[in-house]
């Protein structure tokens, strides 16, 4: 099987010593066979010396078969090879007297595996002599001759590179080593080989159906770490050959991170079997595609018509249907502590809007909950006040969420109610209710539309907020022409504007929408300073943001447009299109400009202005820290997003998410409020739904800063880095931080939404924005996750405040962790699956496992963060590659029972 | 790494003290208590660096530590911008005093007995009395544990510091500093056995990634045998000489101690000090000493003694995974061994190392007489040519003694006569030798 391991000698610490010794000893020591080996081999060489031409190619052959025999173990050099090396420049010179091309082609063909042996010199002797020979069997000079080979030519490559010389005969030449490197297991070195020479696109010609798996999976792993372009071209070569070997859902998975319609429309024109073409309409629906197909079951598909009845088919076998109350996940009665929730010290209707907030998070989908659905639900929503009404009542959605209908007509009843915020938040939960799901009706749009110009701002705002989660990611044109005029008319308040804009960057994320592009920036430049001081300009920079989000191929134009901006807020506008537009790449060199913003201090700019109050004393100093803490100006907080921004951009690759966690120890250590701020934030963003016990660690020592708003950050992010997984731990030191913040109104409040959001959907949901196998990043979750993040920012004046319902923009990154089975009837059936940790296989010899430490169970089941889920027998084909969301099952015609 | 989504049952006990504590409001931020727990030696989980998956030579591995360095460079560029924003090393030498005042001089040395909660816990001096003292909070609890020895306030007791316990002395005595001076040019003959044993061991240190592209595992550890005199003990001071790995070197009879439980102690410590100081390559000489098959034995001392071999044996291929520990074992009695300490896995190679033959004779004499003054007369190859069974040892004892003959005649030069003598002399010892096993 694999190839012997002939010739090149292993230079390591072990035999670097023999090379010396051996000259010495060689002649005193030389055993018979050696020294009659040596002898012959040197008369084959004086054999080419003489004039007698026939006799040149006999010996020549008798040369190679010398050394093509000769095997040894991997810590020597080969002993013709060892021998032959002092005759080396004499064959050097002989091959430039030779006229015989023939002859010629075949010395230099001995020669350059010669020079291999050469190889500290640094000339490329065994490449050049290669490129002059015509033989094109390199294979039969072993493998490690082959390695030489690709090792000279990719430092050949650069070298000419450099000095613009044409590399044809390199590409020839590494063509001919691929093939041979693909069918000796090696395909890591026939794809690096390609790399260096800059021809991947070469690839798929050599790719069989036995190869095409590892070459892929090599590829598709290299792609975050590669810069720009290498890493799409791989893609595209990666998606080119899942197409031709007819793997369609992984092909899909490759067009939808290239991010083009074209290619993904490619995938659907290639088969036209329709249940395929369902199961990539499901894949397309976790990632809120808008693709648009003919076909209506298909489109049906994308549009996540059958969520909520695939979800409701995952509780049911669950046995998880019964609703629970908030009082089940604050399990008050293990807080240890004598001042309960119902002392009195605290805002009850704060903590009522809490267990509004807990019981929509574990609730989410399940249709049913006890809070509210009594019969006369209104009773638990007057115990709220003002905008927590809001939220109370949005709630409603949160719980009937996916279900479109349902959750319409229970909420429609609210809608006639006298209080606005009552009105407002059945707005809002319609918009939740029916987020990722659109059929061809679209109710809910219908029903929003009239409320976009409501003279009451909180309705208004409400069923813009509603329009933006609803149709994240959806690109409908009629949300854009709702909302469009709203972003640009200066006579709106600020505030309806800025919302308008967000919800626009929410339903056209990472579309470049150019239209939504020049009307916020129109908005910007028009708004006269004042308003750009304003707390709600964030989200119209935010919307800007989210519009680029993963195309920073494109983002060059608009940051040149920002800086026609004369106000400091150009400064944040700019960090934040700058990192939703590398957003999951892993750029080391953007993570290198946000580290060094957080550097600099964030009065730096206005230096020269501040000189005299620099002068001052310390005390003055921390006087401004103070009012730092309080109300930070927009034009400062570039910082704080830059912390976001290392989150968002080092999320790509598992080495960025590792390696920003340190970055974020250092920031914590150094930084000033702002920067502290938002790094707990930003560690809930890189694990979401991950909880890794040195982050939640660290994230618990934050939660007792003594800055409450890095604590209440912090406390946050605990709930998002346990989203949906019921951690016991967790939720155990969430316990200790209730008791421990009992006082505190505000701190309590997020202990609990942070509660609620460990037990989301009662353990069946995620927010992890990383699906499919961890490759794809869903940008609608992550812009969800962000703008959270964003109005956590600055905690006292959003969530703690009145906008509380801005916590809704998470409910498009909720997704639910299952594996649903269906067959091909589209009808849930119940198959054996193996669900275990998954295990990063590339690059590994064999066929190493998937999956370890597997239990089995059917269908339905959970998916925790990086297991993954394998069919137990061949009963059933799985359409899809990877076992996640709703997966499409045929039957095998080949499957055979085995009686035991 | 990753945590299941469960919760860590082994935190419930820490935990619960926690609770207990919060009865007393408090304003404090409390730290998380997680001392008293062992803690693995090394660096801060959440610092630690990433581990690299694949492990074959490829490009994509490159790319992954390319792209570690690159986050490592940024942060030592942050921090040292920040430090050059706002100097920390003055008010950290500052603080130091600092502390160096609350600790005071002298401290007394006493032993942590038992953690009671954040705060607090008792300690037993040498003196004797356990006192119930407070733990300052500048002390790094992470270091804590019970039985560890901790620096004592010698007025108020308290807890003042952390010191480390080492590893036992005896340990770090094995470890060699000084490699010894015989190299692999010194050796004559065995190549196949210097072959197999830089396959099996040096190998897999230097080049891990050659058997992941095979996909097989290295092998663990290797044991030398043969007749008396064959080299065994040379081949691993040559593997010592030339390895860039810590070398750790015992003899199996000093795992025999006084003290029961000590033996097995020090054969665990022996392990962990490698582990620690990975990769590393141990050297068991006179294996059977300790690795005698088991039996039933009343004595304690042979009780003892199995119960070592049961250490070695869980050391070598137990439940822990050890990494890059390659064990190097000699006897010379092989079939006297337990045969659970050579099944594969455990020792994966067994080398053989035979009497020289006629040529590996001949650069055996030429290695120990190519420092000699010889005189011309001299024929080496009369000396190893006759059929005597001469092991190496054996071959440099001739040339010990022909010196020695030379010497006692005052000669500069070892004559051909001096070698006809010392080899008669060697031969007559090895007869000697032979004779008395008849009488047993």
């Amino acid at each position: 099987m694999s190839p012997t391991k002939e010739d090149e000698p292993k230079i390591d610490a072990v035999s670097a010593k023999e090379p010396k010794k051996e000259p010495k000893n060689d002649a005193e020591e030389l055993s018979e066979e050696d020294a009659q080996l040596k002898s012959e081999l040197e008369m084959l060489v004086e054999r080419l010396h003489e004039a007698n031409a026939e006799l040149y190619q006999p010996a020549l052959d008798k040369l190679k078969e010398f050394i093509q025999d000769s095997t040894s173990s991997m810590t020597a050099v080969p002993k013709p090879l060892k021998f032959l090396r002092p005759l080396y420049p004499l064959l050097c010179e002989l091959h430039s007297r030779w006229t015989d091309s023939t002859l010629q082609s075949n010395l230099a063909d001995v020669l350059s595996v010669l020079g291999m042996t050469y190889s500290d010199t640094g000339n490329h002797e065994s490449l050049k002599y290669r490129l002059l020979s015509r033989n094109s069997e390199i294979g039969t000079w072993g493998h490690e001759y082959v390695r030489h080979l690709a090792l000279e030519i990719g430092d050949v490559y650069t070298e000419k590179l450099e000095a613009a010389e044409p590399a044809d005969d390199l590409l020839r030449l590494a063509l001919d080593i691929v093939p041979f490197f693909l069918k000796h297991n090696a395909e890591a070195d026939a794809v690096d080989l390609l790399l260096e020479i800059e021809a991947i696109d070469h690839l798929p010609q050599f790719v069989d159906s036995l190869t095409y798996a590892r070459v892929c999976l090599y590829m598709v792993s290299c792609v975050p770490l590669l810069a720009p372009p290498d890493d799409l071209a791989f893609l595209n070569t990666a998606f080119q050959i899942y197409l031709s070997q007819g793997l369609l859902t992984q092909a899909l998975a490759v067009a939808i991170r290239i991010d083009d319609e074209s290619l993904i429309q490619a995938v659907f024109d290639a088969t036209t079997d329709e249940l395929v073409h369902k199961q990539l309409g499901l894949i397309l629906s976790r990632q809120n595609s808008s693709f648009k197909t003919d076909n209506q079951d298909v489109q049906d598909c994308i549009a996540n018509v059958k969520l909520a009845e695939h979800f409701r088919h995952l509780i049911t076998e669950l046995n998880l249907l019964d609703p629970k109350v908030p009082e089940d996940v604050y399990k008050s009665h293990l807080e240890s502590t004598k001042f309960g929730i119902g002392s009195g010290s605290v805002d009850s209707a704060k903590q009522n809007l809490a267990a509004s907030f807990v019981n929509a998070f574990i609730n989410m989908g399940f249709g049913s909950d006890k809070l509210l659905a009594e019969k006369d639900s209104k009773s638990w929503i007057y115990k709220t006040k003002g905008a927590g009404m809001l939220s109370t009542t949005a709630s409603l959605g949160a719980i009937h969420q996916w279900d479109v209908n349902e959750g319409l007509q229970v909420l429609d009843a609210y809608l006639y109610s006298a209080e606005d915020d009552i009105k407002a938040g059945a707005l809002l939960g319609m918009g939740i209710a029916s987020a990722t799901v659109h059929d061809e009706v679209d109710l809910s749009l219908l029903l929003l539309q009239d409320y976009v110009t409501n003279p009451s701002k909180k309705i208004q705002t409400s069923a813009i907020t509603g329009l933006g989660i609803s149709f994240a990611g959806s690109k409908n044109p009629e949300v854009l022409d709702l909302l469009l005029p709203l972003v640009t008319d200066t006579d709106q308040p600020i505030e309806v504007s800025a919302m308008a804009a967000l919800a626009l960057g929410h339903v056209f994320v990472g579309t470049c929408h150019g239209e939504i592009t020049s009307a916020i920036l129109q908005t910007l430049l028009e708004r006269d300073f004042a308003q750009l001081e304003n707390k709600w300009i964030r989200f119209m920079s935010l919307g800007l943001g989210l519009l680029y989000m993963g195309k920073y191929e494109q983002v060059d134009d608009v940051l040149e447009t920002i800086s026609a901006i004369e106000h400091p807020i150009a400064k944040t506008l700019k960090v934040l299109v700058t990192i939703a537009s590398y957003a999951g790449t892993g750029n080391v060199l953007q993570i290198q400009e946000l580290l060094q913003m957080c550097t600099a201090k964030p009065k730096s700019e206005e230096e020269t202005e501040e000189d005299s109050e620099e002068k001052e004393s310390d005390e003055a100093e921390v006087k401004e820290d103070a009012e730092d803490k309080s109300e930070t100006p927009e034009g400062e907080s570039a910082q704080g997003y830059a912390v976001l921004g290392l989150a968002c951009i080092a999320m790509g690759e598992q080495v960025g998410q590792d390696m920003s966690l340190r970055h974020f120890a250092h920031l914590m250590h150094y930084g000033n409020p702002l920067i502290k701020r938002a790094v707990p934030l930003a560690m809930g963003i890189v694990s979401a739904s991950n909880p890794q016990m040195k982050v939640f660690d660290t994230l618990s020592r934050y939660s007792h800063d003594s800055d409450l708003e890095v604590a209440i950050n912090a406390i946050y992010s605990m709930g998002i880095v346990g989203a949906g997984t019921n951690n016991a731990r967790l939720a155990q030191l969430l316990r200790q931080l209730a008791s421990y913040y009992s006082r505190e109104p505000d701190s309590l409040f997020t202990v609990r939404v942070a509660q609620g959001l460990v037990h989301l959907g009662k353990g069946t949901l995620s927010l992890n924005p990383f699906n499919t196998d961890r490759q794809i990043l869903s940008k609608v979750s992550l812009a969800g996750l962000l703008t959270v993040a964003v109005t956590l920012l600055d905690p006292k004046s959003f969530i703690l405040d009145e906008h509380h319902s801005l916590l809704y923009y998470l409910t498009p990154a909720i997704k639910p962790r299952m594996l649903v089975t269906l067959d091909e009837e589209l009808q849930p059936i119940k198959v054996n699956v193996r669900v275990g940790q998954a295990v990063d296989v590339v690059g590994q010899a064999g066929k190493p496992k998937t999956i370890t430490g597997w239990v089995t169970h059917s269908t339905p089941v959970l998916l925790g963060h990086g297991e993954r889920a394998e069919l137990e027998n061949d009963e059933y084909i799985s359409l899809a590659s990877s076992m996640e969301g709703v997966v499409i099952l045929r039957k095998n015609p080949e499957y055979v029972e085995i009686d035991s | 790494m990753g945590q299941g989504p469960s919760g860590m049952p082994g935190g419930n006990a820490g935990d619960k003290k926690n609770d207990k504590k919060k009865e007393k409001p408090k304003y404090e931020p409390p730290v998380q208590s997680k001392f008293g727990k062992k803690k693995r030696k090394g660096p801060d989980m959440a610092a630690k660096l990433p581990n690299i998956y694949p492990n074959t030579r490829c490009k994509l591995k490159l790319l992954k530590m390319e792209r570690i360095k690159d986050h490592l460079l940024l942060e030592e560029e942050f921090v040292m911008n920040q430090e050059a924003f706002q100097p920390t090393e003055a008010k950290q030498a500052e603080e130091g005093d600092k502390v160096d005042e609350i600790r005071g001089l002298p401290m007394s040395i006493g032993t942590l007995e038992e953690i009671i909660d954040d705060d607090h816990a008792i300690v037993s001096s040498s003196s004797g009395p356990e006192y119930y003292v407070s733990i300052l909070s500048f002390v790094d609890k992470g270091l804590l544990e019970p039985g560890c020895s901790v620096l004592l306030h010698h007025k108020t007791v308290s807890i003042v510091g952390v010191l480390p316990d080492d590893a036992d002395p005896m340990v770090s005595v094995m470890k060699l500093d000084k490699s010894p001076n015989t190299s692999y040019a010194d050796i004559g003959g065995l190549e196949s056995q210097i072959q197999e044993i830089k396959e099996a061991v040096e190998l897999p240190l230097t080049h891990p990634e050659l058997y992941e592209e095979m996909g097989i595992k290295p092998p663990k550890g290797v044991i030398l045998y043969g007749a008396p005199g064959t080299g065994k003990t040379l081949l691993a001071k040559a593997v010592a000489n030339q390895t860039s790995a810590t070398f750790l070197r015992i003899v199996g009879s000093e795992l025999i101690q006084k003290y029961l439980g000590d033996g097995p102690r020090l054969c665990r410590q022996i392990f962990q000090t490698a582990a620690e100081h990975a990769p590393s390559i141990i050297f068991i000489d006179e294996i059977d000493a300790i690795g005698t098959k088991r039996y039933e034995s009343t004595s304690g001392g042979e009780r003892e003694i199995q119960r070592t071999m049961l250490e070695l044996l869980n050391q070598l291929d137990g439940f822990d995974d050890r990494g890059d520990v390659k064990v190097i074992m000699a006897t010379n009695k092989i079939e006297s061994l337990d045969p659970a300490l050579i099944r594969p896995g455990r020792i994966d190679r067994k080398i053989l190392f035979e009497s020289p033959d006629l040529t590996t004779k001949r650069k055996i004499l030429s290695i120990h007489t190519s420092k000699m003054s010889l005189a011309p007369d001299v024929n080496l190859e009369e000396v190893v040519s006759s059929k005597d069974d001469l092991s190496g040892a054996d071959i440099k004892a001739i040339c010990t003694e022909a010196g020695l003959l030379a010497l006692r005649e005052r000669r500069m030069q070892v004559t051909a006569e001096d070698f006809k003598g010392a080899k008669e002399r060697v031969l007559k010892n090895k007869i000697e030798e032979n004779l008395e096993g008849l009488y047993l």
